[in-house]
């Protein structure tokens, strides 16, 4: 429609350039993007200078992700009329989008001669700045950018200037990034100092940063003094007032003789009066009648800490830790938040206080008479909250990992009787509010994995998943909940319940970043190949759009002045970009695509070609990768011997890269593969021929040795057997990779794909010895399908005395033979056109000579595929034979519980077990119906 | 007030910690905008976005806004956008002392008043706002739109004076609830 109505008007008017661009939009967006293109730049080129023409154009361009092309635009419209402000500020803008930081310095200069207005100066001030930010050569941003930018600013305030606070941030940037914190100082605490208005307390953070810089301990604990004194509740500053405390009595300092102690007035020099101050900010909070302030109570325990880190035995004067955390329980106990508060303080109490201090908290807890269970309750939300706390904290003290078995079980009895009683507080019937007793039911779901990891009793796995199913069934949005499931069904092998607990918890942008892990780490493994693709889509729809979204802003942060924003903005987008999970969803997708579709519906040189896969160049930024996993979102009460350390996410970033790695060289493999398989063309020359082959099957032997070497490093990882918290990390696929076997085949049929080069340009006269070498890897690689397959054999889910038992890595190791299979198909079929061209030159020598035998190679090809037909029935075999065992299982035969369970709970455990049972069977389809159409493919390897 | 907490500017990075709500109903409820919304808000407002972090780093809570309006209509004001606080940190006064933070700066900015707007049917923030000393001004009618099957809503529209109006002029209610098209 807008096509025929710009033709209309292009009719009356041959050359109306915007009546053009409107039309190349219109076909821009009805997907002609050449034709688009193609009249684009017929207007382009006639350098236009009517604003509507402009603007279309830069719509355009945009919507083609050429932003490049704007700047020529604007580039030839200032040239024609020079002194348009709007043009050349649109030029800045068209550069700012492609981050051209030299040209928005010279735009913004241009911009500041033609129209004398202080932004634009600052505008080419700001783009100085970010020459030096993203500078390679730190020493040309400290010696030349940021001192011209200084410059540039500093005759800003001789003239007197200065106009806008967004001017004295930037200036107060510049100075900060050279390192000249006196003067940044000066100058905040000076008349420019005095703009700095919008943001609350901006002098006072500012003087902050720069005395911590400089190490002015005592204006440091001067100024934290002064603004405990205003807010006694800024948990910043009672750090940075016992930091610089410690280190002005490290250097022995004391007030100069007039008394006066520093601009920013009294500073503390003694232990005895930090004792005092914070004692005193807690005697402040006692009178109270309501609502006193935990800052000062935290500020004790933290200052008692610090002395016993520096051995300092005056942290008596502030009491006993014991005491001062009962007493902030007996008057915060009712908070949500007083378990995170106490957590970080528990370690102050020795071990054998332990036991003591829960009963001193739970003599503070108001609960009713005993029932005929022996369990008494709480009365209200109040006095259950503080029940729960005290919950949490023994299990934060280690306590509930102490009992035995039978404890533990009395513990869930207990935890479960308080969940159910506590349903009855809940106030309205929302679907998105949650129980009050919830944590409950988690604390309980913690209790019985510990009894399975423990134990190895599965039944405990089970009923912790009936638990949190009853859960989710009175807490539809509890989303630690549906966390703990989709763990626990991923560890269980089964997939197929998972993407709906993901979908539901309703991730938005940066969450699929963060969590995207918990899903995608599970998603290729287990068989479930059109929904590991849904998974991984999930997360890359996310990342492709923030590419688009950050520029836009960076132009907005120009425009209001917001500085400090524009390398944040930068910094945010690259921390996106060179994501480690990014990078993993990005090549498993295409790994995924090529499992599942690569000779099946295209073939492997049509799929790596439709992907863009290159085997040359390298996207993943191994040197730069960012973790941005939150490993830490599952909660956990677990005592500190068992939490999540520095050196678990250290070793577990490294064991994912490896695995990337891996990974990212067995797709960039099956390119170049692909491009090998492409037929020389006659027509070409020889010559250009040869050189081709020569860098295709170059880049093959540098990526095989790459692998190599990864295998290598990847042994070493794996042979630390890492452990993680079971509500840490994940481990990676690696160790289950390497130990099916499936990366040691993978990498020797690829590497056949080498030799059988050597053989297509020796011949097949005098290349007895390369055959020979051929044949065997030919059996070598039927033999380790051999043995992947038989790693796969077992019961997946099978009854043992009426229990339930899984073994879900028997899935796992069926995927990777799997894939395995795949890679190695791939590779005959490669063989079979090397071979096919060699054997049919021979039929024709043949036909002049009769004496001569069939080549080696020819004969162990045919034995070869027939080998691999072989292994593929009995895997098929085995798939179907687990299929059927699985569908025959009746679960409802299960005795779920001894003894007088409730009925309804056994229900939820049924619940979980049949999703369990129909995801593995789901699984067991899908694998069998991509061996079939593997198998089928094998039929066209004849030669 | 009992909120202990370190109060600070809102960067990009804190994006990546919103998962990290202990006990969280839905688990966005921090996110619930779009990447742009927040980049667009940090772009032109920055010092009306601020974050609160308790001691073990968890985030707390936050609140966003702008100011807006005509000064010579004596309509220049603050606006929060969004002031969400995580459910563990709920019942500490958190959310008062976010807004007596946007509250002040929009002081300094010379605002007349500060608004907000809160779904009718949403009784608890409409009390927490009285108590803080705003008033319902006026009610725009089917301001939320329809989303899951819930119908469109009401909003109200509450106002509390600064004191560059004197006279409380900005918050004397209007007669008769207003159309979404018709306020600015």
């Amino acid at each position: 429609m807008a096509i025929q109505q710009a033709d209309k008007l292009l009719k009356k008017h041959k050359d109306l350039h915007c009546a053009k661009v409107l039309k190349a939009i219109g076909m821009q967006r009805t997907g002609k993007q050449d034709e688009a293109f193609n009249l684009a730049q017929e207007v382009a080129t006639l350098e236009p200078t009517d604003d509507n023409s402009l603007q279309a154009l830069t719509i355009l361009y945009r919507e083609m992700h050429r932003p490049e092309l704007v700047t020529k635009l604007y580039e030839a419209a200032v040239r024609k009329v020079p002194l348009s402000e709007e043009y050349h500020s649109h030029l800045f803008m068209a550069y700012a989008r492609v981050g051209d930081y030299k040209k928005m310095q010279q735009a913004g200069m241009a911009l500041y001669k033609i129209v004398p207005k202080n932004p634009y100066y600052f505008w080419s001030v700001m783009s100085l700045v970010m020459q030096a930010i993203s500078a390679q050569d730190e020493k040309l941003a400290q010696t030349m950018f940021l001192p011209l930018a200084e410059r540039m600013v500093e005759k800003m305030v001789k003239e007197e200037k200065i106009e806008a606070e967004a001017e004295v941030q930037l200036y107060f940037m510049i100075l900060e990034r050279l390192g000249k914190c006196v003067e940044a100082l000066n100058m905040v605490r000076g008349p420019l100092g005095e703009k700095l208005t919008s943001e609350l307390q901006s002098r006072e953070n500012k003087c902050m940063m720069m005395y911590q810089r400089l190490q002015l301990w005592p204006e440091c604990n001067a100024l934290s003094y002064k603004l405990l004194l205003k807010n006694p509740d800024d948990w910043q500053f009672y750090l940075s007032y016992f930091d610089s405390l410690f280190h002005l009595m490290d250097m022995s300092w004391s007030p100069s003789e007039e008394g006066q102690h520093c601009v920013e007035g009294h500073v503390t020099t003694t232990v005895a009066e930090a004792v005092k101050f914070v004692v005193d900010r807690m005697a402040e909070e006692d009178k109270k009648d309501s609502r006193p302030l935990r800052g000062p109570y935290m500020a004790c325990l933290e200052l008692i800490h610090r002395l016993r880190q520096r051995g300092c035995p005056d942290d008596k004067e502030l009491g006993d830790p014991l005491e001062l955390m009962v007493q902030f329980f007996g008057k915060f106990g009712d908070k949500p938040c007083c378990i995170t508060d106490l957590k970080i303080y528990l370690h102050l109490l020795p071990p054998e206080q332990h036991t003591q201090f829960r009963n001193r908290l739970e003599e503070l807890v108001p609960l009713g008479e005993a029932g005929e269970d022996g369990f008494r309750f709480p009365g209200d939300t109040k006095a259950l909250q503080r029940h729960l706390c005290v919950c949490q904290l023994s299990r934060a003290l280690g306590l509930q990992h102490a009992l035995d078995t039978e404890g533990k079980l009395s513990l869930i009895a207990q935890l479960k009787a308080h969940y159910h009683h506590g349903l009855r507080f809940r106030k309205s019937c929302l679907k998105t509010e949650l129980q009050f007793s919830d944590m409950y039911c988690l604390m309980a779901a913690h209790v019985y994995i510990d009894l399975w990891t423990e134990n190895g009793d599965e039944n405990m796995l089970w009923q912790c998943l009936g638990l949190l199913e009853e859960g989710l069934s009175f807490s539809p949005s509890n989303a630690q909940f549906k966390l703990l499931l989709l763990l626990l069904f991923c560890r269980l092998g089964a997939f197929q319940p998972v993407v709906d607990l993901y979908s539901s918890l309703d991730a938005k942008h940066v969450q699929h970043d963060t969590i995207g892990y918990l899903l995608t780490r599970y998603a290729g493994s287990l068989g479930q190949f059109a929904a590991a693709s849904q998974s991984c889509n999930f997360s890359l729809r996310f990342f492709h759009s923030n590419q688009k979204d950050t520029s836009e802003y960076i132009i907005q942060a120009y425009k209001y002045g917001a500085f400090e924003k524009i390398p944040e903005f930068i910094a945010f987008r690259t921390r996106l970009n060179q994501s480690l999970h990014f990078a993993q969803v990005r090549t498993e997708r295409m790994l995924l695509d090529l499992y599942t579709e690569a000779d099946i519906t295209l073939s492997l040189e049509e799929s790596v070609k439709a992907m863009g896969v290159c085997a040359e160049e390298e996207d993943i930024p191994w040197d730069n990768m960012r973790d941005n996993r939150d490993l830490t979102v599952l909660v956990s009460w677990d005592p500190k011997d068992r939490e999540l350390t520095e050196e678990h996410r250290r070793l577990s970033l490294e064991e994912e890269s490896v695995w990337l790695k891996v990974r990212s060289l067995t797709l960039r493999l099956l390119a170049s593969l692909a491009l090998l398989g492409h037929a020389p063309s006659p027509r070409n020359s020889d010559k250009t021929n040869e050189n081709g082959v020569t860098t295709k099957s170059s880049t093959l032997q540098n990526l095989l040795s790459q692998l190599d070497q990864t295998l290598q490093t990847a042994a070493r990882i794996t042979e630390k057997q890492t452990k993680y918290p079971f509500l840490g990390p994940p481990s990676s696929r690696l160790a289950s990779a390497l130990s099916s076997g499936s990366c040691h085949c993978q990498a020797s049929a690829l590497r056949l794909s080498l030799t059988l080069q050597e053989l297509e340009t020796a011949g097949l006269d005098d290349s007895s010895e390369l055959q020979s070498q051929i044949c065997n890897t030919f059996k070598s690689i039927v033999v380790q399908l051999q043995e992947m397959l038989s790693r796969c054999k077992g019961e997946v889910l099978e009854m043992k005395d009426r229990r339930l038992k899984t073994q879900p890595s028997l899935l796992e190791t069926l995927v990777f033979f799997l894939e395995t299979v795949c890679v190695v198909l791939w590779v005959a079929s490669y063989s079979a056109n090397v071979l096919r061209p060699l054997k049919s030159s021979l039929q024709k020598k043949k036909k002049k000579k009769k004496d001569t035998c069939t080549p080696v190679v020819l004969c162990g090809f045919q034995e070869w595929t027939s080998g691999l037909q072989g292994v593929v029935t009995q895997a098929l075999d085995h798939v179907k034979a687990q299929e059927a065992q699985l569908t025959t299982l009746k679960l409802a035969a299960l005795t779920l519980e001894e003894g007088d369970q409730q009925t309804q709970e056994c229900g939820f455990t049924r619940v979980a077990m049949d999703k369990v049972q129909s995801s593995y069977l789901g699984s067991l389809q899908e694998l069998g119906d991509l061996l079939r159409k593997r198998a089928d493919s094998l039929k066209s390897l004849k030669i | 007030m009992l909120t202990m907490t370190t109060l600070r500017a809102f960067t990009c990075d804190d994006l990546f910690k919103f998962n990290n709500m202990r006990t969280q109903a839905v688990l966005n409820f921090l996110l619930k905008y779009g990447i742009p919304f927040y980049l667009q808000y940090l772009a032109h407002w920055p010092e009306y976005f601020i974050v609160a972090e308790a001691p073990g780093g968890e985030l707390m809570g936050y609140i966003m806004g702008k100011a807006e309006g005509s000064v010579a209509r004596e309509e220049w004001h603050g606006h929060v956008t969004a002031l969400s606080v995580a459910p563990e940190f709920r019942r500490l006064g958190l959310a008062a002392k976010l807004m007596e933070m946007l509250e002040e700066i929009s002081e300094r900015k010379g605002g007349f008043f500060v608004d907000l707007f809160v779904r009718v049917s949403n009784q608890v923030a409409v009390n927490m706002y009285k108590q803080l000393g705003y008033s319902v001004y006026r009610t725009v009618i089917e301001y939320y739109s329809a989303s899951n099957g819930e119908p469109d809503e009401d909003a109200y529209d509450m106002r509390k004076a600064l004191s560059r109006d004197t006279e409380k002029k900005s918050i004397i209610p209007l007669p008769h609830p207003v159309r979404p098209e018709d306020i600015e």
